[in-house]
């Protein structure tokens, strides 16, 4: 606590504080230069301090920029060579033959997070509303479940749609790889969605009651349109978690061909340089795909404050 | 005084909207929206029960010892997730030893130092940096930063004199410390988006009065606001490692997947996701399968546990402290008497 508030000092450098007597005044006044040489000896010494501090946050700012810096550009250096849109077209080949393409890859990624919106956009939706409308113990219990299960590792939410679509079936799925990514997804709309229908004032709510509206047509005219850009920012948001994930495929999808992020594991880990950059050009796409959808996501929330005001 | 004339009929309009809510008023909508619940608790339960009744057959062949005991040999039947556990908490620690000085002096220098014009771009294209898959950070670090710290950075490690107790023996690339490295890389915005978002909670005026006192910038962020954000910055860290100990895929490919005893950071390793991405698919149906289901149990256990407290210090804290800045910046929200419980 270098010189803000520390009584120890204050009392070294003036003996007999406190007394405020005319006297006492001219008594101390000699020692006036000794009090200032020290103050600025420390205030010498805090100003070094925060110049260094200055200087680490920023060394600290670059440092967390630099991955992000490196990792596109290592993405487009790698992958944008591979790139065609013969590329984006065709369908894989076998190791060894030249050519080929991710267009199954593309189209299975597709589907299964389409499949996986389908299921958890309506089931995301109706919990937000559930939330937005009830208060109280359970809706508390809800909101803490959701929070608890964003945390979980996408790896056990994996495992435990082979337990439940695959093993039971005796096939691997598109379908079980969406309901993977449907579960990973579903908290974090929850919690978006009701984070977005908070916005919207509870005023309305109650205006649209009071003209004695049903609550299905409240929730519909005044709700979810009040909240229409932020529910659509944080279900692009989800999107974008969720195309990127790989773990929960693994015990799912039926061919690593069959998943952009799949295909990049198995291909990125062969000692080829052909499957090498493959890999390469599908993390473009997939990165590029997950970045543009980040920056729509954040433009709509951008436009949602920015009209508020 | 009087009652108002007409008053007296507002409880029974009250009531007439009510019997016309409770008739007609959406009765499908009320159920549609309890079912969504309903299936989302359904879900969670579902998730913790299957994984628990799958990885039960493990528990029973090796008991509770499972989750300490030390050999993880599928091909000698001998299963226990005592090295992974310890694998998953080094490589956590580590990426953490990275992850807090880097991550709270971004956030620092975001919240307090940068002038606006930085501050909003940077702090975007860190939250970027949370979209990119993990896939693709794995792919990177596997196939560009794997060869520069086998060949630049992990000999380095190994020359200075202190640090040699923790990095010895041969450099190859993928190891506990390359792994490590990604974590703190992918937990790195979670750390600044949140701390930064408790470092410009602190009340304004506290900082005021500590420049009053003539406390100089850096004593400022030293005494009034790193203290002021304490809790925030601890609720931050805990759902970072939550995140990390739960991160599975890119870790499997640079960690070197060798589940022995670690003795250097620069020797391949092993945690409980990697070893369950590398290990499913080719376990033994049955009990083989079950025990790796068990560290897939392991593993939800300890993050679970990890951000329950996260989640439970950031209640504690409430939105008042935590979240000060934010509700300034919602000019919609309605006040704390509108917000009163909805009758249903």
């Amino acid at each position: 606590m270098n010189g803000v508030v520390d009584p120890g000092r204050a009392r070294r450098y003036e003996d007999g504080a406190g007394d405020d007597s005319e006297a006492s005044w001219k008594a101390r006044e000699h020692r006036r230069p000794i009090i200032q040489a020290a103050a600025r000896r420390t205030l010498k010494r805090r100003r070094l301090a925060g110049r260094l501090f200055r200087a680490l946050c920023v060394l600290c700012a670059a440092i967390a920029l630099a991955p992000l810096v490196a990792l596109v550009y290592y993405t487009a250096e790698r992958g944008l060579p591979g790139l065609s849109f013969g590329f984006l077209i065709h369908a894989p080949v076998p190791e060894g033959i030249p050519g080929g393409g991710i267009s199954t890859a593309i189209v299975g990624s597709a589907e299964i997070v389409g499949l996986a919106l389908l299921m958890a956009i309506p089931v995301g939706l109706f919990t937000a509303l559930f939330l937005h409308e009830r208060r109280g113990r359970l809706a508390g219990a809800i909101r803490f479940g959701a929070d608890l299960l964003t945390g979980v590792p996408s790896i056990v939410i994996g495992i435990f749609a082979y337990a439940l679509l695959v093993r039971p079936l005796h096939h691997f799925s598109n379908l079980a790889a969406a309901f993977a990514l449907g579960v990973l997804m579903l908290p974090i709309m929850i919690r978006a969605d009701e984070e977005a229908m908070r916005t919207v004032a509870v005023d309305l709510w109650e205006a649209g009651m009071a003209l004695g509206a049903r609550r299905s047509r409240v929730a519909r005219s005044v709700v979810l349109r009040g909240a229409l850009p932020g529910l659509v920012s944080g279900n692009l948001l989800a999107v974008s978690r969720g195309v990127g994930e790989t773990a929960p495929l693994l015990f799912t999808v039926a061919a690593p061909s069959f998943a952009m992020t799949l295909f990049i594991y198995t291909e990125g880990t062969q000692p080829f340089p052909t499957a090498q950059q493959m890999a390469w050009a599908t993390a473009f796409v997939l990165l590029a795909f997950v970045l543009v959808l980040s920056g729509v996501a954040r433009l709509v929330a951008w436009h949602l404050t920015r009209k508020a005001r | 005084m009087t009652a108002l004339p007409g008053l007296a009929g507002v409880a029974s309009v009250k009531d007439a909207i009510r019997r016309r809510h409770g008739r007609r008023g959406g009765r499908a909508y009320v159920v549609v929206r309890w079912a969504a619940a309903a299936v989302f608790v359904a879900l969670l339960c579902g998730l913790v029960a299957s994984i628990a009744v799958d990885s039960s057959q493990a528990l029973a062949h090796t008991g509770i010892g499972f989750i300490w005991s030390g050999t993880w040999n599928p091909a000698a039947n001998q299963f226990g997730a005592g090295i992974l556990v310890v694998g998953t908490i080094v490589t956590t620690f580590v990426a953490m030893v990275i992850v807090v000085p880097v991550g709270l002096g971004t956030a620092a220098f975001l919240s307090e130092l940068a002038p606006r014009w930085l501050a909003g771009p940077l702090s975007t294209a860190i939250d970027l940096l949370a979209a990119v898959p993990s896939i693709v950070v794995g792919l990177w670090a596997l196939l560009v930063l794997s060869p520069v710290f086998a060949d630049h950075v992990e000999p380095f490690l190994k020359s200075v004199p202190l640090l040699q107790w923790f990095f010895h023996g041969p450099a190859y690339g993928p190891s506990i410390m390359l792994a490590s490295v990604v974590l703190a890389v992918m937990t790195l915005p979670t750390v600044v988006a949140l701390s930064r978002t408790a470092l410009s909670g602190v009340a304004l005026a506290d900082r005021e009065a500590a420049m009053a006192l003539g406390a100089t910038h850096w004593q400022v962020v030293r005494e009034v606001v790193f203290p002021g954000a304490r809790s925030g910055i601890a609720a931050a860290l805990t759902l970072a490692v939550g995140r990390a100990l739960g991160e599975s895929i890119a870790v499997a490919m640079v960690i070197g997947n060798n589940p022995s005893v670690p003795h250097s950071l620069l020797a391949p390793g092993a945690t409980l996701g990697s070893a369950i991405v590398n290990e499913f698919a080719e376990a033994a149906p049955g009990i083989g399968t079950s025990s790796v289901i068990a560290l897939a149990a392991v593993l939800l256990m300890l993050t679970l546990a990890v951000n329950a407290g996260g989640q439970a210090l950031l209640r504690r804290l409430g939105p008042g402290r935590l979240l000060r800045s934010e509700r300034a910046e919602r000019p919609a929200r309605p006040g704390r008497a509108a917000r009163r419980e909805v009758p249903a």
